[in-house]
Protein backbone atom coordinates (compact mmCIF):
# COMPACT_ATOMS: atom_id res chain seq x y z
CA UNK A 1 0.00 0.00 0.00
CA UNK A 2 1.39 3.43 -0.98
CA UNK A 3 0.23 6.76 0.34
CA UNK A 4 1.27 10.33 1.00
CA UNK A 5 1.51 10.25 4.74
CA UNK A 6 0.70 13.68 6.22
CA UNK A 7 2.48 12.64 9.41
CA UNK A 8 5.83 12.25 7.62
CA UNK A 9 8.20 14.88 8.94
CA UNK A 10 10.60 16.33 6.34
CA UNK A 11 11.33 19.63 4.66
CA UNK A 12 8.52 19.85 2.11
CA UNK A 13 9.91 23.10 0.66
CA UNK A 14 12.50 20.94 -1.14
CA UNK A 15 9.86 19.08 -3.16
CA UNK A 16 10.36 19.97 -6.82
CA UNK A 17 12.98 22.63 -6.07
CA UNK A 18 15.90 22.40 -8.52
CA UNK A 19 19.31 22.09 -6.88
CA UNK A 20 22.42 22.83 -8.93
CA UNK A 21 24.88 19.91 -8.87
CA UNK A 22 27.56 21.55 -11.00
CA UNK A 23 29.27 20.79 -14.28
CA UNK A 24 31.29 17.91 -15.65
CA UNK A 25 33.83 18.17 -18.44
CA UNK A 26 33.72 14.73 -20.01
CA UNK A 27 37.11 13.40 -21.01
CA UNK A 28 38.15 10.51 -23.23
CA UNK A 29 39.89 9.00 -20.20
CA UNK A 30 36.70 9.13 -18.08
CA UNK A 31 34.74 7.23 -20.71
CA UNK A 32 37.40 4.58 -21.22
CA UNK A 33 37.92 4.11 -17.48
CA UNK A 34 34.17 3.82 -16.89
CA UNK A 35 33.85 1.24 -19.67
CA UNK A 36 36.97 -0.70 -18.65
CA UNK A 37 36.12 -0.78 -14.93
CA UNK A 38 32.64 -2.14 -15.59
CA UNK A 39 33.93 -4.85 -17.93
CA UNK A 40 32.34 -3.32 -21.03
CA UNK A 41 33.30 -5.22 -24.19
CA UNK A 42 31.52 -3.13 -26.83
CA UNK A 43 34.36 -1.39 -28.73
CA UNK A 44 32.43 1.82 -29.44
CA UNK A 45 32.98 2.70 -25.77
CA UNK A 46 36.66 1.78 -25.69
CA UNK A 47 38.36 1.82 -29.03
CA UNK A 48 39.02 5.01 -31.02
CA UNK A 49 39.11 3.23 -34.37
CA UNK A 50 35.81 1.42 -33.70
CA UNK A 51 34.31 4.74 -32.62
CA UNK A 52 35.47 6.44 -35.83
CA UNK A 53 33.93 3.67 -37.92
CA UNK A 54 30.62 3.87 -36.05
CA UNK A 55 27.66 6.11 -36.88
CA UNK A 56 28.81 8.39 -34.03
CA UNK A 57 32.24 9.17 -35.50
CA UNK A 58 34.05 8.76 -32.17
CA UNK A 59 33.86 6.71 -29.03
CA UNK A 60 30.80 7.47 -26.93
CA UNK A 61 29.98 6.95 -23.27
CA UNK A 62 28.10 3.82 -22.21
CA UNK A 63 24.40 4.51 -21.57
CA UNK A 64 24.62 4.60 -17.76
CA UNK A 65 27.75 6.81 -17.69
CA UNK A 66 25.95 9.80 -16.07
CA UNK A 67 25.07 7.67 -13.03
CA UNK A 68 28.60 7.91 -11.76
CA UNK A 69 28.22 11.68 -11.33
CA UNK A 70 25.10 11.47 -9.20
CA UNK A 71 26.47 12.02 -5.75
CA UNK A 72 24.00 11.88 -2.90
CA UNK A 73 26.43 13.74 -0.66
CA UNK A 74 25.88 17.01 -2.49
CA UNK A 75 22.13 17.02 -1.94
CA UNK A 76 20.46 18.93 0.85
CA UNK A 77 19.35 17.07 3.95
CA UNK A 78 15.57 16.77 3.77
CA UNK A 79 15.38 16.30 7.53
CA UNK A 80 13.38 13.10 7.37
CA UNK A 81 12.26 12.05 10.83
CA UNK A 82 11.75 8.36 10.33
CA UNK A 83 13.67 5.13 10.79
CA UNK A 84 17.22 4.33 11.70
CA UNK A 85 18.33 2.43 8.57
CA UNK A 86 18.61 3.95 5.10
CA UNK A 87 19.29 1.86 2.00
CA UNK A 88 19.78 2.55 -1.70
CA UNK A 89 16.66 0.86 -3.06
CA UNK A 90 16.85 1.41 -6.78
CA UNK A 91 17.89 3.53 -9.70
CA UNK A 92 16.65 4.19 -13.19
CA UNK A 93 18.33 5.95 -16.05
CA UNK A 94 16.79 7.13 -19.28
CA UNK A 95 19.33 7.91 -21.97
CA UNK A 96 18.12 10.61 -24.34
CA UNK A 97 21.28 11.50 -26.27
CA UNK A 98 24.83 10.22 -26.61
CA UNK A 99 27.67 11.64 -24.49
CA UNK A 100 31.05 12.14 -26.17
CA UNK A 101 34.53 13.17 -25.05
CA UNK A 102 34.77 16.98 -24.57
CA UNK A 103 31.06 17.31 -23.85
CA UNK A 104 30.26 19.73 -21.05
CA UNK A 105 27.42 18.39 -18.92
CA UNK A 106 25.43 20.23 -16.31
CA UNK A 107 23.52 18.40 -13.58
CA UNK A 108 20.59 19.52 -11.51
CA UNK A 109 18.55 17.52 -9.08
CA UNK A 110 15.24 17.80 -7.33
CA UNK A 111 13.36 15.94 -4.63
CA UNK A 112 10.65 14.22 -6.65
CA UNK A 113 8.59 12.54 -3.96
CA UNK A 114 8.55 11.14 -0.44
CA UNK A 115 6.04 8.44 0.32
CA UNK A 116 5.30 5.72 2.82
CA UNK A 117 4.65 2.10 2.06
CA UNK A 118 3.68 -0.66 4.46
CA UNK A 119 4.89 -4.20 3.92
CA UNK A 120 5.42 -7.36 5.94
CA UNK A 121 8.38 -5.79 7.72
CA UNK A 122 6.39 -2.71 8.68
CA UNK A 123 6.38 0.86 7.49
CA UNK A 124 9.04 2.12 5.08
CA UNK A 125 9.58 5.60 3.72
CA UNK A 126 10.87 6.10 0.19
CA UNK A 127 12.74 9.24 -0.85
CA UNK A 128 13.02 9.73 -4.61
CA UNK A 129 15.44 12.17 -6.29
CA UNK A 130 15.48 13.00 -9.99
CA UNK A 131 18.66 14.31 -11.59
CA UNK A 132 18.85 15.64 -15.12
CA UNK A 133 21.97 16.09 -17.21
CA UNK A 134 22.08 18.63 -20.03
CA UNK A 135 24.88 19.11 -22.53
CA UNK A 136 26.57 22.25 -23.88
CA UNK A 137 23.79 22.64 -26.47
CA UNK A 138 21.09 22.68 -23.80
CA UNK A 139 19.78 19.23 -24.71
CA UNK A 140 18.89 16.77 -21.98
CA UNK A 141 21.13 13.71 -22.32
CA UNK A 142 20.01 11.65 -19.32
CA UNK A 143 17.46 11.51 -16.53
CA UNK A 144 18.44 9.56 -13.43
CA UNK A 145 16.00 8.64 -10.69
CA UNK A 146 17.20 7.24 -7.38
CA UNK A 147 15.15 5.77 -4.55
CA UNK A 148 16.31 5.50 -0.98
CA UNK A 149 14.32 3.61 1.63
CA UNK A 150 14.30 4.33 5.35
CA UNK A 151 12.95 1.89 7.89
CA UNK A 152 13.16 0.99 11.52
CA UNK A 153 15.78 -1.63 12.32
CA UNK A 154 13.41 -3.79 14.41
CA UNK A 155 9.86 -2.88 13.44
CA UNK A 156 7.06 -4.22 15.63
CA UNK B 1 30.05 -8.80 -27.41
CA UNK B 2 27.69 -10.51 -29.82
CA UNK B 3 28.15 -9.39 -33.45
CA UNK B 4 24.79 -10.71 -34.69
CA UNK B 5 22.56 -7.94 -36.00
CA UNK B 6 19.08 -8.19 -34.53
CA UNK B 7 15.95 -6.58 -35.95
CA UNK B 8 12.48 -6.02 -34.55
CA UNK B 9 11.01 -8.71 -36.78
CA UNK B 10 13.48 -11.31 -35.44
CA UNK B 11 12.48 -10.90 -31.81
CA UNK B 12 9.46 -12.05 -29.86
CA UNK B 13 8.05 -12.28 -26.37
CA UNK B 14 9.83 -14.96 -24.35
CA UNK B 15 13.14 -14.62 -26.20
CA UNK B 16 16.02 -14.99 -23.78
CA UNK B 17 19.02 -12.68 -23.53
CA UNK B 18 22.22 -14.23 -22.17
CA UNK B 19 23.10 -15.78 -19.80
CA UNK B 20 26.33 -13.79 -19.51
CA UNK B 21 28.78 -14.77 -16.74
CA UNK B 22 30.58 -11.98 -14.88
CA UNK B 23 32.98 -11.47 -11.98
CA UNK B 24 33.65 -8.02 -10.56
CA UNK B 25 37.11 -7.61 -9.05
CA UNK B 26 38.21 -5.25 -6.31
CA UNK B 27 40.53 -3.55 -8.81
CA UNK B 28 37.59 -2.82 -11.12
CA UNK B 29 35.61 -1.31 -8.22
CA UNK B 30 38.58 0.88 -7.27
CA UNK B 31 38.86 2.16 -10.83
CA UNK B 32 35.10 2.74 -11.06
CA UNK B 33 34.87 4.87 -7.91
CA UNK B 34 37.66 7.12 -9.16
CA UNK B 35 36.15 7.80 -12.60
CA UNK B 36 34.37 10.91 -11.33
CA UNK B 37 36.82 11.88 -8.58
CA UNK B 38 40.60 11.98 -8.43
CA UNK B 39 40.75 10.82 -4.83
CA UNK B 40 38.37 8.84 -2.72
CA UNK B 41 38.74 7.61 0.82
CA UNK B 42 38.18 4.04 1.92
CA UNK B 43 34.53 3.06 1.80
CA UNK B 44 32.23 0.05 2.02
CA UNK B 45 33.02 -0.44 -1.67
CA UNK B 46 36.80 -0.58 -1.40
CA UNK B 47 37.78 -1.39 2.18
CA UNK B 48 37.17 -4.61 4.11
CA UNK B 49 37.65 -2.67 7.36
CA UNK B 50 35.02 -0.04 6.52
CA UNK B 51 32.63 -2.68 5.21
CA UNK B 52 32.89 -4.67 8.44
CA UNK B 53 32.41 -1.50 10.53
CA UNK B 54 29.10 -1.02 8.68
CA UNK B 55 27.99 -4.57 9.37
CA UNK B 56 28.81 -5.95 5.94
CA UNK B 57 30.75 -9.20 5.59
CA UNK B 58 32.96 -7.86 2.81
CA UNK B 59 33.26 -4.87 0.43
CA UNK B 60 30.40 -4.62 -2.05
CA UNK B 61 29.94 -3.40 -5.61
CA UNK B 62 28.42 0.14 -5.82
CA UNK B 63 24.85 0.44 -7.06
CA UNK B 64 25.83 2.66 -10.01
CA UNK B 65 28.36 0.02 -11.05
CA UNK B 66 25.74 -2.73 -10.78
CA UNK B 67 23.40 -0.87 -13.08
CA UNK B 68 26.27 -0.34 -15.57
CA UNK B 69 26.98 -4.07 -15.55
CA UNK B 70 23.31 -4.95 -15.99
CA UNK B 71 23.15 -2.54 -18.94
CA UNK B 72 25.79 -4.63 -20.71
CA UNK B 73 23.32 -7.44 -21.12
CA UNK B 74 21.69 -5.11 -23.67
CA UNK B 75 24.73 -3.23 -25.04
CA UNK B 76 26.48 -6.56 -25.67
CA UNK B 77 23.40 -8.27 -27.09
CA UNK B 78 23.72 -6.91 -30.62
CA UNK B 79 25.32 -3.88 -32.32
CA UNK B 80 21.89 -2.90 -33.69
CA UNK B 81 20.07 -2.45 -30.35
CA UNK B 82 20.06 0.69 -28.21
CA UNK B 83 19.29 0.83 -24.51
CA UNK B 84 16.81 3.65 -23.92
CA UNK B 85 15.87 3.16 -20.28
CA UNK B 86 16.94 0.88 -17.46
CA UNK B 87 15.09 0.74 -14.16
CA UNK B 88 16.71 -1.42 -11.47
CA UNK B 89 15.87 -2.46 -7.93
CA UNK B 90 18.67 -3.57 -5.63
CA UNK B 91 17.59 -6.76 -3.86
CA UNK B 92 20.87 -7.97 -2.40
CA UNK B 93 24.50 -7.03 -1.86
CA UNK B 94 26.74 -7.70 -4.85
CA UNK B 95 30.10 -9.08 -3.68
CA UNK B 96 33.55 -8.72 -5.23
CA UNK B 97 35.27 -11.71 -6.86
CA UNK B 98 32.25 -14.03 -6.96
CA UNK B 99 30.58 -15.59 -10.01
CA UNK B 100 27.58 -13.58 -11.20
CA UNK B 101 25.18 -14.14 -14.09
CA UNK B 102 23.30 -11.64 -16.22
CA UNK B 103 20.01 -12.83 -17.72
CA UNK B 104 17.19 -11.23 -19.65
CA UNK B 105 13.82 -11.98 -21.17
CA UNK B 106 11.81 -10.11 -23.79
CA UNK B 107 8.42 -9.37 -22.18
CA UNK B 108 6.80 -7.01 -24.70
CA UNK B 109 7.31 -5.57 -28.17
CA UNK B 110 5.54 -2.62 -29.69
CA UNK B 111 5.94 0.33 -32.02
CA UNK B 112 5.62 3.51 -29.99
CA UNK B 113 5.38 6.83 -31.87
CA UNK B 114 6.87 5.11 -34.89
CA UNK B 115 9.80 3.65 -32.96
CA UNK B 116 10.06 -0.14 -32.62
CA UNK B 117 10.91 -1.09 -29.09
CA UNK B 118 11.12 -3.99 -26.67
CA UNK B 119 10.52 -4.28 -22.96
CA UNK B 120 12.83 -6.75 -21.24
CA UNK B 121 13.21 -8.12 -17.73
CA UNK B 122 16.85 -8.20 -16.67
CA UNK B 123 18.56 -9.73 -13.62
CA UNK B 124 21.95 -10.04 -12.03
CA UNK B 125 22.13 -13.27 -10.02
CA UNK B 126 24.66 -14.83 -7.69
CA UNK B 127 25.91 -18.39 -8.14
CA UNK B 128 22.97 -19.78 -6.14
CA UNK B 129 20.61 -18.18 -8.64
CA UNK B 130 19.40 -15.55 -6.18
CA UNK B 131 18.58 -12.27 -7.94
CA UNK B 132 20.68 -9.44 -6.50
CA UNK B 133 19.56 -6.80 -8.99
CA UNK B 134 16.32 -6.96 -10.96
CA UNK B 135 15.20 -4.51 -13.58
CA UNK B 136 13.27 -3.56 -16.65
CA UNK B 137 14.93 -2.35 -19.82
CA UNK B 138 13.40 -0.40 -22.69
CA UNK B 139 15.32 -1.21 -25.86
CA UNK B 140 15.13 0.38 -29.30
CA UNK B 141 15.56 -2.11 -32.15
CA UNK B 142 15.52 -1.20 -35.85
CA UNK B 143 13.14 -2.70 -38.39
CA UNK B 144 14.63 -4.50 -41.38
CA UNK B 145 15.14 -1.97 -44.15
CA UNK B 146 13.98 0.78 -41.79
Amino acid sequence: MTNEDPDLKYDRSLLGAEQDMGSIEVTHEMIVRFARSTGEANPIYLDDEAGKQSKYGSIIAPPTFCNTFVNGGTRPDIGLKFGDVSLFAGQSIETLAVVRPKDSLHASTKLKEVYAKTGRSGKMVFVVWETSFTNQDGGTVALVEESFVSRKRNPR
Amino acid sequence: MNDTELYYEDLDLGDEIGPVPRVVTGEQVLEFVTVSRDEVGPSRFTSAEVAKSEGLPNPIVPGAMNIAIVSQLITGWSPTVTLRKLDCVFRGLVPHNKPLTLKGLVTDKDIVDGTPRLECDVTLENEEGTPLVIGKATVIVPMRGG
